[in-house]
């Protein structure tokens, strides 16, 4: 299998979900609209009889003719809206609109906005922005410290590391927020408990500063949580490299040990850590999410805090709709990247089959 | 294979997981765990499960646990509840003449603390009235230990009454009357309604009778004694003393404090031990079997079957899991219960343990045994079953505990955003109480940190067994 027919596969795989994604929303969304014009079809019935008293009363004397009134009323207001479709020509119908990103409004404005198209649009940028920068930490510390740990394979700072990946790979990214607010906001004041900036926001430089301060909190969450599993990874990339015959060659020539380690064996084991870095980012996204909801943080998570909260659907759908999509975007560019950075991948892959 | 095989084969495994220190730890805190569910009944209540959707009347809401106390320089009263064989009856239906019966009853309370308890409620007397309109009267008095008496409440008693010392008008008045005699008359100029209505009814009654008694109460420790007396004024009419019940409602409570439901938290700590271990080793263990079954079905098939199936994997691994469980969540908002989110862990979680449980089998499928069978004319199943699954099994072992984890924390990710079983009782449903009434920025450590500690225990065990495990059973796999 070559390299091209691999990725056509992922992309159709992407392809795929997306397509059963949508499909999914399309059908939620299908039920939730036909509940909320039932209702509103009742409300416009009740409206219409409650404006005209001579109809209600001579309705109120023959309670028959009243139900036949109020069906043919109920039966012309279905039709009106279309409701009398089949299930699945609705269903393909609201299919347009959810890949066209149309998914109407929500009942009470989020960030001073109704329509869920612009809300998505203002929350995805902040979410890069918190979570890129954690995970750049997370990628420098843990880098550093396996390759160190690497070295000294077997050492108490390699036992150290290890240890720490097992326990804060048991800790739930969220529960871990809700301590960091209750040690470093409450007990000890130092950082703001949630939000992006200070009510009301600063002026000029001072607004910048102000987000810094805001993201100490959620991004040592984040890095707290992910470093250690990091740092073991890369520990055991690199200590598989260690024993490759170009180590023994480069040292047996008297190259530095330092340019041994970070020229030669971070250079080849640079391409499994890059993608797990891109899985390893996809995989954290769930957790960080939430732990943006538990620092209300304006971004995806937030919105997916709120919509659980006050039954916004139709936010629901489209948040979950946006987040599928990015995640296959960024695997098809994970993918791309390891094809990119091993060529073994192209070469192996055609000669095994 | 026969039992002295199987035998031999436990005592070598013994013999080599022993050695690990870790899966050692694992091992203990698993036992424990299981001891934990096993016993929730008995550690706590039988019936905590169907009181855990209600409000726990009488308990105090949000307060820390006793042991808090330890780490206080001021140290808070401790809930108590009174019952019959409590109290000292003096007096029942004793004859005043004229048709006025008297009954009485006393209980001590030692108080120890700097902060009293936040309110003193007596329910349940068990009176039966003849005639509404002449309704019985109680007296409420207590002596303090510095001799001096209070008279806190003298009121009509009916059926079902509830007296909330703290919370009556009537008890704020007599109290503010008694304790204004010690207090500094500069103090209250100006002030007394505001004072009246801001006081601590209960640090007022439990305070040393100085100045300063109204604005800066401080504690008087000793016995004091309630005395309840109630007077009856028909001849027909019954009270009984056997319900009554007597709440010092705590400004502690328990091993773990309580929540906003004034629910015991210690209580939910415990049940919630089952919800985890419940769906994380189901999630695990089916999602191991079904992978490996699948994995190495596609391999012994091989060709377009193969082919087929390891597209279907792809597609289903692609899938982000958690957006898709919160969607289906929303979607059945209210109607999930824990086999429908075990379900829907597994329908996710058995795709990468398929891929290697493939990889494995596609060399053990090469293995001179295997053609040997087939030339002996074994069928798909057998060589399957026979051959192939039972060198995968040690593996299996390993990644079944390595995946508990996963979907213990997934599961209390769901419950953490309101998704699970409502009537479940489950650790991330408590935080997700805790976050919902804003426990952390209100500093509610115990109602945070113990549900946590637990989720992240159970994952801690099971990867610290998982790993040991994967130690001991594949040093030739480990690499594949």
């Amino acid at each position: 299998m070559g390299y091209g027919r691999y990725l056509a596969i992922r992309l159709l795989n992407a392809l795929l979900v997306l397509a059963l994604v949508t499909l999914l929303v399309s059908v939620l969304f299908t039920k939730v609209a036909e509940e909320d014009l039932k209702s509103s079809i009742q409300e416009q019935i009740n409206m219409k009889l409650r404006a005209n008293p001579e109809l209600m009363k001579q309705l109120s004397a023959d309670p028959e003719r009243f139900q036949q009134w109020y069906q043919n009323e109920y039966n012309r207001l279905i039709r009106a809206y279309g409701l009398d479709k089949p299930f699945w020509v609705r269903v393909l119908e609201r299919t347009k609109d959810t890949l066209t990103l149309n998914f109407g409004n929500t009942k009470t404005p989020i960030f001073g906005e109704t329509n869920v198209k612009k809300i998505i649009a203002a929350a995805i940028p902040r979410t890069v922005l918190l979570f890129t920068t954690a995970q750049i930490i997370v990628i420098l510390i843990g880098l550093l410290l396996g390759v160190k740990a690497a070295q000294v394979a077997g050492s108490a700072l390699d036992r150290a590391v290890s240890i720490i990946a097992m326990l804060t790979s048991s800790i739930p990214m969220w529960w871990f927020g809700m301590i960091a607010i209750l040690i470093f906001s409450f007990k000890l004041g130092w950082f703001p408990s949630g939000g992006m900036t200070s009510t009301p926001p600063k002026e000029g430089f001072a607004y910048y500063t102000d987000i810094l301060y805001h993201m100490v909190l959620p991004v040592g969450t984040i890095v707290f949580v992910l470093f250690g599993g990091w740092a073991w990874t890369t520990r055991n990339i690199m200590i598989g490299t260690m024993q490759e015959d170009f180590i023994m060659a480069a040292r047996a020539k008297g190259v530095p040990e330092r340019k041994v380690i970070y020229g030669h064996a971070l250079r080849a084991s640079a391409p499994p850590i890059i993608t797990m870095t891109i899985f390893s980012l996809l995989g954290s996204l769930g957790g960080a999410i939430i732990t943006e909801g538990v620092f209300n943080w304006p971004g995806m998570g937030r919105l997916y805090w709120t919509a659980l909260q006050q039954n916004e659907t139709r936010l629901l759908m489209g948040v979950t709709f946006v987040t599928v999509a990015l995640y296959l975007i960024s695997m098809i560019l994970a993918d791309l990247a390891y094809g990119y950075l091993d060529p073994r991948v192209k070469v192996g892959a055609s000669q095994q089959t | 294979m026969r039992w002295v095989d199987v035998k031999e084969s436990i005592k070598d495994f013994w013999f080599e997981f022993r050695r690990q220190k870790g899966g050692l730890l694992g091992l203990f805190l698993l036992a424990l765990l299981v001891f934990t569910a096993i016993a929730a009944p008995y550690i706590t209540e039988p019936d905590i499960p169907k009181k855990w959707t209600t409000y726990w009347e009488g308990n105090p809401t949000n307060v820390p646990p006793v042991w808090y106390n330890y780490f206080t320089a001021k140290k808070l009263a401790a809930h108590e509840v009174f019952t019959y064989n409590d109290l000292k009856v003096t007096a029942e239906g004793q004859d005043l003449g004229g048709g006025i019966k008297y009954y009485a009853f006393e209980f001590d309370y030692n108080n120890r603390y700097d902060l009293p308890p936040k309110d003193l409620i007596i329910k349940n007397i068990g009176v039966q009235l003849a005639d509404l309109n002449t309704p019985a009267q109680i007296v409420i008095t207590v002596y303090r230990p510095d001799g001096k008496k209070i008279e806190l409440l003298s009121a009509d008693l009916v059926e079902g009454s509830i007296y909330q010392l703290a919370k009556m008008g009537a008890v704020r008045n007599n109290v503010f009357n008694w304790a204004s005699q010690f207090e500094d008359p500069k103090n209250l100029q100006g002030r007394v309604e505001t004072i009246k209505s801001t006081m601590d009814v209960m640090e007022v009654i439990f305070a040393k009778a100085e100045p300063g008694i109204l604005i800066n109460p401080q504690p008087l420790h000793g016995d004091y004694k309630f005395q309840v007396e109630i007077f009856t004024f028909n001849k027909g009419d019954k009270v009984d003393l056997k319900p009554v019940q007597i709440i010092l409602t705590g400004r502690t409570y328990g091993l773990m404090g309580t929540d906003y439901k004034g629910r015991d938290l210690w209580a939910g700590l415990v049940w919630g031990t089952r919800v985890s271990l419940v769906v994380g080793v189901s999630v695990a263990v089916l999602s191991v079997l079904i992978g490996i079954a699948y994995g190495v079905t596609s391999a012994y098939l091989g060709g377009w079957k193969d082919e087929f199936m390891q597209r279907v994997n792809e597609f289903v691994a692609s899938i982000p899991t958690l957006p898709i469980l919160i969607l289906l969540g929303a979607a059945f908002k209210g109607h999930v219960t824990l086999w429908t989110i075990v379900f829907l862990l597994v329908m996710f979680g058995w795709t990468g343990i398929a891929k290697v449980a493939r990889s494995m089998a596609l060399q053990i499928k090469e293995q001179t045994y295997v053609e040997a069978a087939k030339a002996l004319g074994a069928g798909t199943g057998r060589i399957i079953f026979k051959h192939i699954m039972p060198q995968i099994m040690p593996y299996a072992f390993a990644v079944m505990a390595l995946s508990v984890p996963g979907a213990v924390l997934t599961e209390a990710s769901l419950s953490f955003l309101g998704l699970g079983d409502p009537t479940a009782v489950t650790w991330g449903q408590i935080l997700y109480d805790a976050q919902t009434n804003s426990a952390t920025i209100n500093g509610y450590w115990w109602w945070v940190i113990p549900p946590g500690l637990a989720i992240s225990l159970v994952a801690l065990t099971f990867v610290l067994i998982g790993v040991a495990l994967d130690r001991v059973l594949n040093p030739r796999l480990r690499r594949l």
